[in-house]
């Protein structure tokens, strides 16, 4: 009997092994069609597509922190949001990566000089860039249609109600924008009370028209039902709907916050250089280019974003992509890009004044 | 022992020769230690889930240790300081010397908790923290150099609040105050406060969700306590049911039910008792966080009540009525006094559960839906700011406690019957 056990036991332990072999480098993202994108883009057309497996969460640092702080690390590289990637650093939750080691771009720029962005700290390797961005459906309009983020803040020259996210980034911004503010000047008006004020005043201007929302799906939703007439989206989102399902929204390319996507490696990731390794893969060029032909949320890297505008229609069911790349340079003009420094510093207060506003 | 008989000297001896009461304590605390051993596994489960993570939530509330050991003479030159004058030389080598001394990661996580006290402390002293190594003397000139909001004093005040090794401050923050540069306790700004409001309101949900489960549950648990064996185990099996099925689904099944567009409206308004542009706001509200919870909770309030009512011979209600009572009354002063032990059992787990929920009003409630729950799992997750969450859960095992207290009170905790 007691012979017998021990062979189970054996076996499940090796079978358990095995099974955690298959499986090697656990990589952390957000779901949806964005996972899916990555799957195709990078584990797809990695060297061995099985030693990678995807997690879905729901973003936050919170659980980054619980694994790291009790030591027992089981994810190894998570794709996080530009405030997290920047606290986390700074905590010491992410490991510091050796820069030398990532793929340079064909032209030979290294990896740091290709990325859009100033970079922020030495644990982050480039993903995307997203955005908050107004959108409506054709045809909710007669006569002017809303070209500018002002407009979205009219309801008196666009009647209908507005649906809007239950946190204040980006709308902070949104509201200066439309109060005139110029996009340099943003930030700088945001570090005093008085232009948060300002912004909280804009906002009252749509509060008795506004929906809340809180899942990436719901403003579709709202706009399609017609519940509302415009409403602020992840421009992902609403790309996904035009693109792929045929779906009749205009976005409305003005004044909006783009945000970064970074990917990073946990302190004491379990598989360390498996995980470096995929890293640099996802990094690359032809990786980051190849992603934009599941997703349209833009590369980081300018090298990729070369390969696409050059290689048009590059999305993979024949249509153009580049219409819907929210850092075209166009767009890029008329946008404010977000400061993760400043919603660090001074995230909280904002945050909850903007709860207590949605309360009243 | 003291019974031993006057007659015999010395101790009384066993058969073996031990001395009796030796003996005896011997095999008394092997039974004891057997004791221990039996109840070993439920009490190391419960150090091990409940003592020690409720004692790490008690210490992280109160903990404000790592910044007075990251920044110690920046403290001790704080403490030197008037707080009317300008910041001295002196006071700007302290905090040099602070953060070339300080580990990296330590410097990270104080800016953060130092940003708590005053937005703003996080990126000013990241950016110094990333120059310090070329700085050179006068400090001061050279801190100003690397940022300029050095000049701000009220920074160099704000380190008051947290100069102890304790603070309150999570507390205070957590019922919407907080500390000024003094350390005396005021309100925050009119326009954020936000915790007060959602305790209330956490206390209400809790209360009307705890009283409309037992209007519902008490005659179900009647019908399934006197009905016919078959038909009550029919009716069982529907309470079960949903109380087995995932609350993910459960909850979206009431979305579908209760939204604008959803089947409830739309029957509605298909049969003309409402007009199309009337339609009921049942969902993502306070309405939609009480009508699912109350459901979600029911079986918590009908099992405790059901398993009491069984234990009620019906022979008390026939004699009750024999001895001239009518039915009503004879449910009123004979049957339900017995019920009660039931009722308080159902209420307080139905209570203490919905007093911590947070997925269900995620999900439907809204933005004025949102209970105090919502905000721990936002402090946990999003904002980091774990000491606030521990505030937080604490004040709610407090306000349980309270709860339990005052039932206790007017009840009695023996009177309770979990089953």
């Amino acid at each position: 009997m007691k012979v017998i056990l021990k062979h189970t036991l054996l076996a499940s332990v090796v079978a358990v092994s095995a099974a955690a072999q298959a499986a090697e480098v656990n990589v952390v993202s957000w779901g949806g069609a964005y996972t899916a994108s990555q799957q195709k883009a990078y584990q797809e057309t990695y060297k061995d597509p099985d030693s990678i497996n995807f997690i879905n969460y729901n973003g936050g640092l919170g659980e980054v922190r619980t694994q790291v702080e009790s030591g027992n690390v089981t994810w190894d590289i998570v794709d996080v949001l530009p405030s997290e990637a920047r606290v986390g650093c700074d905590e010491g939750l992410f490991e510091e990566l050796d820069r030398s080691a990532f793929m340079p771009a064909p032209d030979g720029t290294s990896m740091d000089d290709d990325i859009m962005v100033e970079l922020p700290n030495d644990c982050v390797v480039p993903q995307i860039f997203w955005s908050y961005v107004p959108f409506y459906q054709e045809g909710t309009f007669s006569g002017a249609q809303p070209t500018t983020i002002a407009d979205f803040f009219n309801v008196k020259k666009f009647p209908g109600k507005r649906g809007i996210h239950t946190w204040p980034n980006a709308l902070i911004e949104m509201a200066l924008l439309a109060d005139g503010v110029a996009i340099k000047d943003v930030y700088k008006v945001m570090s005093t009370p008085e232009g948060i004020d300002r912004a909280f005043k804009m906002l009252d201007k749509i509060k008795d028209h506004a929906v809340f929302w809180s899942s990436g799906a719901k403003p579709l939703e709202l706009v399609q039902s017609g519940e509302v007439a415009m409403s602020l989206a992840y421009n992902g989102r609403i790309g996904a709907a035009v693109l792929s399902e045929g779906a009749k929204f205009v976005t409305v390319w003005d004044g909006q916050v783009l945000e970064e996507e970074w990917l990073v490696m946990m302190k004491g990731a379990p598989n360390k250089e498996a995980a470096m390794d995929f890293l640099i893969h996802a990094s690359s060029t032809a990786s980051q280019a190849e992603q934009a032909k599941y997703i349209n949320y833009g590369p980081m890297r300018a090298s990729a974003f070369d390969i696409m505008a050059k290689g048009e229609p590059w999305f993979h069911n024949g249509k153009n992509i580049m219409e819907h790349m929210p850092n075209r340079p166009e767009v890029m003009a008329r946008s404010v890009v977000a400061s993760p420094d400043w919603w660090a510093d001074y995230g909280d207060s904002v945050s909850e004044r903007y709860t207590a506003w949605m309360g009243q | 022992m003291s019974s031993a008989p006057a007659t015999i000297d010395g101790p009384l001896l066993t058969a073996d020769g031990v001395p009796l009461k030796e003996s005896l304590e011997k095999s008394l605390r092997r039974s004891k230690l057997r004791a221990l051993l039996l109840v070993a596994p439920p009490l190391l489960f419960l150090i091990f889930l409940f003592v020690i993570p409720i004692g790490n939530m008690l210490t992280r509330s109160v903990d404000d240790k790592l910044i007075n050991q990251v920044l110690p003479n920046t403290f001790e030159a704080f403490e030197a300081w008037d707080k009317q004058s300008e910041p001295s030389e002196a006071m700007f080598e302290a905090v040099y010397t602070d953060l070339k001394n300080a580990d990296k990661t330590d410097i990270g996580k104080s800016s953060v908790r130092m940003n708590y006290a005053m937005p703003g402390w996080r990126s000013l002293i990241k950016k110094t923290a990333r120059k310090i190594k070329k700085m050179e003397p006068p400090y001061r000139e050279a801190f100003i150099k690397a940022d300029e909001r050095w000049v701000d004093k009220d920074f160099w005040l704000s380190l008051g609040i947290m100069k102890d090794k304790v603070t309150f401050g999570y507390y205070w923050n957590a019922i919407d105050r907080t500390y000024d540069f003094d350390k005396n306790v005021i309100h925050v700004d009119e326009n954020r406060k936000v915790y007060n409001l959602l305790w209330w309101r956490t206390i209400l949900v809790s209360v009307i969700v705890t009283l409309a489960c037992l209007v519902l549950a008490y005659p179900v648990a009647y019908l399934l306590a006197t009905l016919p064996m078959r038909v009550a185990n029919l009716l069982m099996i529907c309470v079960l049911m949903p109380f087995w099925t995932s609350l993910l689904v459960r909850i979206v099944a009431w979305m579908i039910m209760l939204q604008q567009n959803g089947v409830v409206n739309d029957t509605l308004v298909a049969a003309g008792i409402l007009a199309d542009d009337n339609r009921l706001e049942m969902m993502y509200n306070f309405n939609g966080t009480i009508i699912v919870m109350t459901q979600i909770l029911l079986p918590f309030m009908i099992l405790p009540i059901y398993s009491v009512m069984k234990t009620i011979p019906p022979s008390l209600m026939r004699a009750a009525q024999n001895l001239g009572a009518t039915p009503t009354l004879a449910f009123i002063r004979v049957y339900m006094p017995q019920t009660v032990p039931g009722i308080g059992a159902g209420c307080i787990l139905v209570f203490i559960v919905a007093i911590g929920y947070y997925i269900t009003p995620e999900l439907v409630g809204g933005k004025d839906g949102r209970l105090i729950g919502n905000m721990v799992a936002y402090h946990m997750q999003r904002s980091l700011n774990w000491g606030l969450a521990a505030a937080m859960g604490t004040i709610l095992l407090c306000v349980i406690l309270v709860f339990y207290w005052i039932y206790d009170k007017i009840i009695g905790i023996d009177n309770m019957k979990m089953g």
